[in-house]
């Protein structure tokens, strides 16, 4: 795959992207320009990517979307559920495309009969507006931007439309037939299907490009383009033309064009002339790098050139045109590059204040800008990003190492100037490293706003399919956070998110009945509350009945009974999150909750992170997830047990005692204490690892680390604390990748490798 | 045949002209000075055979016998004989 198509993969999804958040503010929020612009925009930039990497299925699916949103832009459509359902759904098949094109470098078989009947369904709701059917032929072209043909037909025709006009009033077509070069070989007259159109009323015939000397001419490639008007039905034109839908556009006049001279559209057209021209600068700066070379920079000329043309700039066009052949010729983009560059300054300095604009606004604003904005960020693969972690990690590993082999010559020379020397110079490495290490987790720190992105979109498709009225609100976009953390997030969100809607949001007479407004809120939040991260999730719908959550645990007799009993409403609640409860599948009638609150609860346990769930009856839901912002490192102590070292997470260790024999009960065999009122069992770690006990003076007090997990406390009894150190931890893996009980290894600083105790998995 | 050049030197282009007489046609019509081209005699002409002569810029001798590019086509050509 080529530099360019590379660049167009990843552009693609940008794209894709950012025309799903605006279609989706557009249905929210009603027609504001800036939204319609920008979604506009967006399909207009991956219409015209798709024609530079030549995928013309992809480019008339988005012409005909673009058509729709041209039609919303000068106010002839009105946005609806429908349109917003095509123009996703062809948004949809644009990002499929793409990940055929990433993956293989070409599309499906079928995917000209498939943009063909995307395009067709776009088309269907443009009732009455402009272009009708019109899938553009070479998608790129600025001639396909808005249809300039007609506005240059009805032009030169005018008297003609409006004398026919008075004598049947009526709803004109006007037809752009530009028969491919090639089909006089198929056996195609155009002339013949120009004949077949009843109640014609005018007709041009053109050369597309201009007619080069006799001596030259191909007499068997065709270069013309016939235009026409009639009065004929629209359908009845599209059939005429059916085996030729690529090559047609037919427009329907509506009458007050034919009447007045406004030609719509006329400046506004010259100011994308030059942004069109700014995007083929920016091409051809890649192209230089793409093994097509002359692919590109004749794409780009041609790009430019029907673009100044388009917008009866023919000298610069000229020019342009020769500025193409010269980089051709030469190898090299320069001399296009330099004539596209006199041709953007000389359009900056015609008269137009929109060309002005189009040229100078600062905020971006204009066609083409999203490419040039995406451009300042360095896009570096994961992967590299990953490796540098990784480095990084290596280095506070060997920090560690250093700070082990300062303390030795301390103690083997004592306090004299090397040791010293060393400690200072130790001291300035553990600053940089620190900081070095922090900076490269920045690199791998993304806005939330990459995950809320999704749940526009599948909030409305959800609500519509359940007939439900939702409105989303995110905050907190912008808190950051570890990009492998964030991609562990979807799915358990999205189980969240649909048990809100399909469970917890009531329909709308159910929430009138309440008193509630018909359109149920969902909120997402993100904040961060001290090194942790807090997102919730949370609904107004009818929120979930302990009652029926207390009978359900009964049933499956997840709490003696006695317990559940004792258990107040909130913890009751809690409940759903424990394992028997979850997985039960009928428990879709207690308000739908648990199914898929097992996948959160055993991703937040895999990314360090937890939950929580809170809900009032009628009231609404809130789940809180709390997550670590990286995963890179683990703070973690270094214990002894058994003559040998262990390591226990930080977050696992709520204290540690030195606790008097007097303070110990045996009950049964086992060992046990009081801690503020709680029972805490103590454990020899020794014993629990099979490791030689040492023997014990009873009278001495004995050293525990109380430790909580997943609800459950206890104390581990172990012989010293080492150290306390942060750690880049290792999985287990191999012949080791089974072993229960670990969470990982990491390196010590004297090389020794040290285990991490999995303390969920070992706690009794 | 249907393209042919009379004695006198005009191109003549005559009943039913096809899609393989654009060739021909362009190869009478290459030549310096460009000839004349009188349609008066065709019944219908195929799109390849129009865009020669668009493509010439020469207006033939009319009215063209083809009805329908007399009607369409033929107002619109170029009101000289030749063009240079």
């Amino acid at each position: 795959m080529s530099a360019l198509q590379e660049q167009f993969v990843t552009e693609a999804r940008e794209l894709i992207r950012q025309a799903t958040d605006d279609l989706i503010a557009l249905e929210q929020a009603g027609a504001s320009t800036e939204r319609i612009d920008s979604a506009f925009r967006a399909f207009h930039t991956l219409k015209g990517s798709a024609g530079v990497v030549e995928l013309p299925a992809m480019g008339v699916m988005l012409h005909a979307a673009e058509d729709l949103l041209a039609g919303i832009r000068h106010g002839r459509l009105r946005i609806d559920a429908e349109i917003i359902d095509a123009a996703l759904a062809c948004l949809d098949q644009v990002s499929r495309w793409v990940d055929d094109f990433g993956a293989v470098g070409a599309l499906p078989v079928r995917s000209g009969e498939d943009g063909r009947a995307m395009a067709e369904r776009l088309r269907s709701l443009l009732p009455g507006g402009p272009e009708l059917f019109a899938p553009g032929p070479i998608p790129g072209k600025t001639e396909d931007l808005l249809p300039e043909w007609v506005s240059r037909l009805l032009a030169t025709e005018r008297e003609v439309l409006a004398s026919g006009l008075r004598k049947r009033p009526s709803v004109a077509t006007a037809i752009c037939y530009e028969p491919i070069p090639g089909c006089f070989y198929n056996g195609d007259d155009p002339l013949e299907l120009m004949r077949k159109i009843p109640a014609l009323l005018a007709f041009r015939i053109e050369p597309r490009e201009p007619f080069l000397p006799l001596a030259d001419i191909d007499p068997y490639a065709c270069n013309l383009r016939l235009l026409a008007i009639s009065f004929a039905d629209f359908a009845e034109i599209a059939g005429i033309f059916r085996l030729v839908p690529d090559q047609v556009r037919i427009v329907r006049i509506p009458p007050e064009a034919s009447s007045n001279g406004e030609e719509p559209g006329e400046l506004h057209d010259l100011s994308l002339v030059g942004t069109v021209i700014e995007a083929q600068c920016e091409l051809l700066r890649m192209a230089e790098r793409s093994e097509d070379f002359a692919g590109c920079v004749g794409a780009a000329a041609r790009a430019a050139v029907n673009a100044l043309r388009y917008g009866q700039q023919l000298h610069l066009a000229d020019a342009v045109g020769r500025g193409g052949a010269l980089a051709l010729a030469q190898h090299h983009p320069g001399p296009l590059l330099s004539e596209l560059e006199k041709a953007l300054g000389a359009l900056a300095d015609k008269p137009s204040d929109v060309v002005a604009r189009a040229l100078d606004r600062p905020d971006n604003t204009t066609a083409g800008a999203p490419e040039r904005t995406v451009d300042r960020v360095l896009r570096v693969s994961e992967a590299k990003i990953d490796a540098l972690v990784n480095l990084a990690g290596e280095l506070v590993v060997a920090r560690n190492a250093l700070a082990y082999s300062a303390r030795q010559v301390e103690q083997a020379i004592g306090g004299g100037e090397i040791s010293r020397s060393i400690q200072r110079d130790h001291e300035a490495i553990d600053r940089l490293v620190n900081e070095l290490h922090g900076t490269v987790l920045q690199l791998r720190m993304v806005p939330m706003a990459q995950l809320f992105g999704s749940f526009p979109r599948l909030i409305r498709d959800l609500a519509r399919q359940l007939g439900k009225k939702v409105s989303l609100v995110t905050r907190g976009e912008t808190t950051e956070i570890d990009k492998t953390i964030l991609d562990r997030l979807f799915e358990p969100m999205v189980h969240l998110v649909r048990n809100a809607l399909d469970h917890g949001v009531e329909d709308a007479e159910q929430r009138r009945a309440a008193g509630k407004s018909d359109a149920a809120t969902i909120s997402i939040a993100a904040s961060r509350v001290g090194d942790r991260l807090l997102l919730e999730i949370a609904d107004d719908g009818r929120g979930i009945d302990p009652g029926m959550v207390r009978q359900k645990a009964s049933e499956r007799r997840l709490l003696p009974q006695d317990e559940l009993n004792a258990l107040t409403d909130d913890a009751v609640i809690d409940l759903i999150f424990s394992a028997g409860f979850s997985t039960v599948s009928a428990v879709s009638d207690i308000s739908g909750r648990g199914i898929g609150m097992d996948v959160v609860r055993t991703t937040m346990d895999q990314i360090a992170g937890s939950v929580s769930l809170e809900s009032k009856v009628g009231i609404g839901t809130n789940v809180r997830l709390y997550l670590p912002m990286t995963i890179a490192m683990s703070r973690i102590m270094v214990v002894e047990a058994g003559g040998q070292l262990f390591g226990i997470a930080m977050d696992a260790v709520s204290e540690t005692i030195l606790l008097t024999p007097d303070r110990v009960s045996t009950i049964k065999t086992n060992d046990g204490f009081v801690l503020r009122d709680r029972i805490v069992p103590i454990v020899s770690l020794a014993e629990l690892m099979r490791l030689p006990r040492q023997a014990r003076d009873a009278t001495a007090a004995r050293l525990l680390v109380v430790m909580e997990a997943a609800g459950r406390i206890a104390a581990f009894e172990i012989d010293a604390i080492r150290d306390r150190l942060d750690v880049v931890l290792k999985p287990m893996h191999g012949l080791l990748a089974g072993a229960r009980g670990y969470a990982g290894t990491t390196l010590m600083g004297n090389g020794q490798v040290l285990l991490v105790l999995d303390v969920k998995e070992l706690l009794p | 045949m249907t393209v042919r050049r009379s004695d006198a030197g005009v191109v003549l282009l005559e009943g039913a002209c096809a899609v393989e007489d654009a060739e021909p046609l362009l190869q009478l019509l290459q030549g310096s000075p460009l000839p004349v081209i009188d349609w008066t005699e065709c019944s219908h002409l195929h799109t390849a055979v129009v865009q020669v002569v668009l493509a010439s810029g020469i207006r033939p001798i009319g009215p063209c016998g083809d009805a329908w590019v007399r009607q369409w086509t033929e107002p619109e050509l170029p009101r000289r004989e030749t063009v240079g």
